[in-house]
C-alpha cells in the first residue's frame, strides 16, 4: 500500500505547536519545523527575532530526504537507524533528530546558542510529540467528495492550460 | 496517499519523474519552473554533479490555490536517471503520490527505457506499494529527433498491455510537458474523492 499520511488537527496540532513555542523559548532558536518523512511541513514555528524565513518547503524536503539518506547508510552499517543528525556551520547550525517512525523535528539556530541545550530540550518534547503522532496516525483517513474533484480540476486547468 | 494536514488546510502531493538517463526529467521540471508564474511556485532545488547530472533529485513546488477551503499543492521531484543511482531513486520514491514515466525515443535508448521501467516497479513494491496502485503516466520524450522509434515500439516495452495514459513531447521546447502534468495531478487529486 502507498504509505500513509499524517494529518494532523484538532487538539494533537494544537498541543504540537505547543511543545514547538515552548521549544523555542527554552532553547532560542531561529526556527523549529515538525516534517513527514515525505518532506511536507506538518507544523512550524519561528521565533520574533528570526531572519526572513527560508522557503520551508525546500528546508523540509532536504531535511527529509538528508535523514532518509542517513538511514540508508545506517542500514548498510547495521544500524537500524541514525536517530539524530547534526550539521555546523560556521554560524548555522541545523539540529534534526526523528520523531517517532513518521516524522522529523528540526531545529535552526546561531552559534550564541549551545548544542547541548538544544539536545535536551528538543529530547524532552520529542518524546510528547510522538506520543501525539501516534495518536493521529490512528486516526480514520479523510474522504473529500465529488466536488473536490472538479473543483481542483478547474483549478489544474487555469494552472497548466 | 497525499499529505493533508486540517490544522493548516493544506492538501500536499508527491509527484515524481522517472526514467532513464539523460531522458528528460529535469528537462520538464526546468520548463514547468520558467512557465509557472513566481508567486505560484517555490524554488527550484537541485542536487547536481557539476556536469548538471541530477546525483539525487530536483525538486520544484507548486501552489494549485484552494480547493474546498484546502490549499492544494504539488511537489514536483526528479530521480537520477543513471544505473548506479539506485539507492537515491528509492529514496524519493517514498510517499509517491503519482508519476510521470519519462521514456527516450532514441533508438540507443530502448533498452534502457524498458530497464528503468523494471527497475521503478522493483523499488516500487520495496516500499510495498502496487505499480497499479500509484497514478502514471507515459511521456515519451525526445520526439523531434530525426530517427525516433515508433512510439508503439517504445510503448512496447515499457508498457505492454496498454495501460498507461500517453503523452508524446518535446520536452526541451515544452511540447507535452504540462499535458503530461496535468493529467498525472487530476489522477492524484480524483483519488482523494474516491472510495477504496
Amino acid at each position: 500500500m502507498i504509505e500513509p499520511s499524517l494529518a494532523l488537527y484538532g487538539e494533537a496540532f494544537e498541543r504540537v505547536e505547543q511543545h514547538l513555542d515552548e521549544l523555542l523559548t527554552a532553547t532560542g532558536v531561529r526556527y523549529c519545523l515538525l516534517v513527514d518523512r515525505k518532506g511536507f511541513v506538518i507544523s512550524h514555528k519561528e521565533a520574533l527575532w528570526a531572519p526572513r524565513p527560508p522557503a520551508l518547503d525546500s528546508v523540509a524536503t532536504l531535511i527529509a530526504s538528508n535523514a532518509a539518506a542517513t538511514g540508508a547508510l545506517a542500514s548498510m552499517l547495521g544500524e537500524r537507524a541514525f536517530n539524530e543528525q547534526i550539521h555546523q556551520g560556521e554560524n548555522v547550525t541545523l539540529y534534526v533528530e526523528a520523531a517517532g517512525d513518521n516524522a522529523l523535528l528540526g531545529l535552526i539556530f546561531d552559534n550564541s546558542v549551545p548544542l547541548g541545550r538544544v539536545k535536551v530540550y528538543t529530547k524532552k518534547s520529542l518524546a510528547q510529540i510522538t506520543d501525539l503522532l501516534k495518536v493521529v496516525q490512528d486516526a480514520p483517513a479523510v474522504k473529500f467528495d465529488d466536488e473536490f474533484a472538479s473543483s481542483a480540476g478547474a483549478l489544474l486547468d487555469d494552472l497548466l492550460g | 496517499m497525499s499529505t493533508i494536514n486540517f490544522a493548516a488546510r493544506e492538501i500536499n502531493c508527491k509527484i515524481v519523474y522517472y526514467g532513464p538517463g539523460m531522458s528528460g526529467k529535469t528537462t520538464n521540471l526546468k520548463h514547468v519552473f520558467t512557465k509557472i508564474p513566481g508567486h505560484l511556485r517555490g524554488e527550484m532545488v537541485s542536487l547536481a554533479t557539476e556536469d548538471e547530472r541530477t546525483l539525487f533529485f530536483d525538486f520544484l513546488p507548486l501552489d494549485l490555490g484552494s480547493v474546498q477551503g484546502f490549499k492544494t499543492r504539488f511537489h514536483l521531484y526528479t530521480v537520477p536517471g543513471q544505473v548506479f543511482y539506485n539507492a537515491s531513486r528509492k529514496l524519493i520514491l517514498r510517499g509517491v503520490d503519482g508519476i510521470v514515466f519519462v521514456a527516450d525515443s532514441a533508438p540507443n535508448r530502448l533498452r534502457a527505457n524498458a530497464e528503468s521501467m523494471r527497475n521503478l516497479r522493483e523499488n516500487l513494491i520495496e516500499h510495498g506499494i502496487d505499480v497499479r496502485e500509484v497514478p502514471m503516466i507515459l511521456q515519451v520524450n525526445k520526439r523531434d529527433l530525426p530517427d525516433a522509434l515508433p512510439i508503439e515500439m517504445i510503448r512496447a516495452v515499457v508498457d505492454p498491455k496498454q495501460e498507461l495514459m500517453m503523452f508524446e513531447a518535446v520536452a526541451d521546447q515544452g511540447k507535452g510537458v504540462f499535458e503530461a502534468l496535468k493529467a498525472v495531478s487530476k489522477m492524484v487529486l480524483d483519488r482523494l474523492s474516491q472510495p477504496k
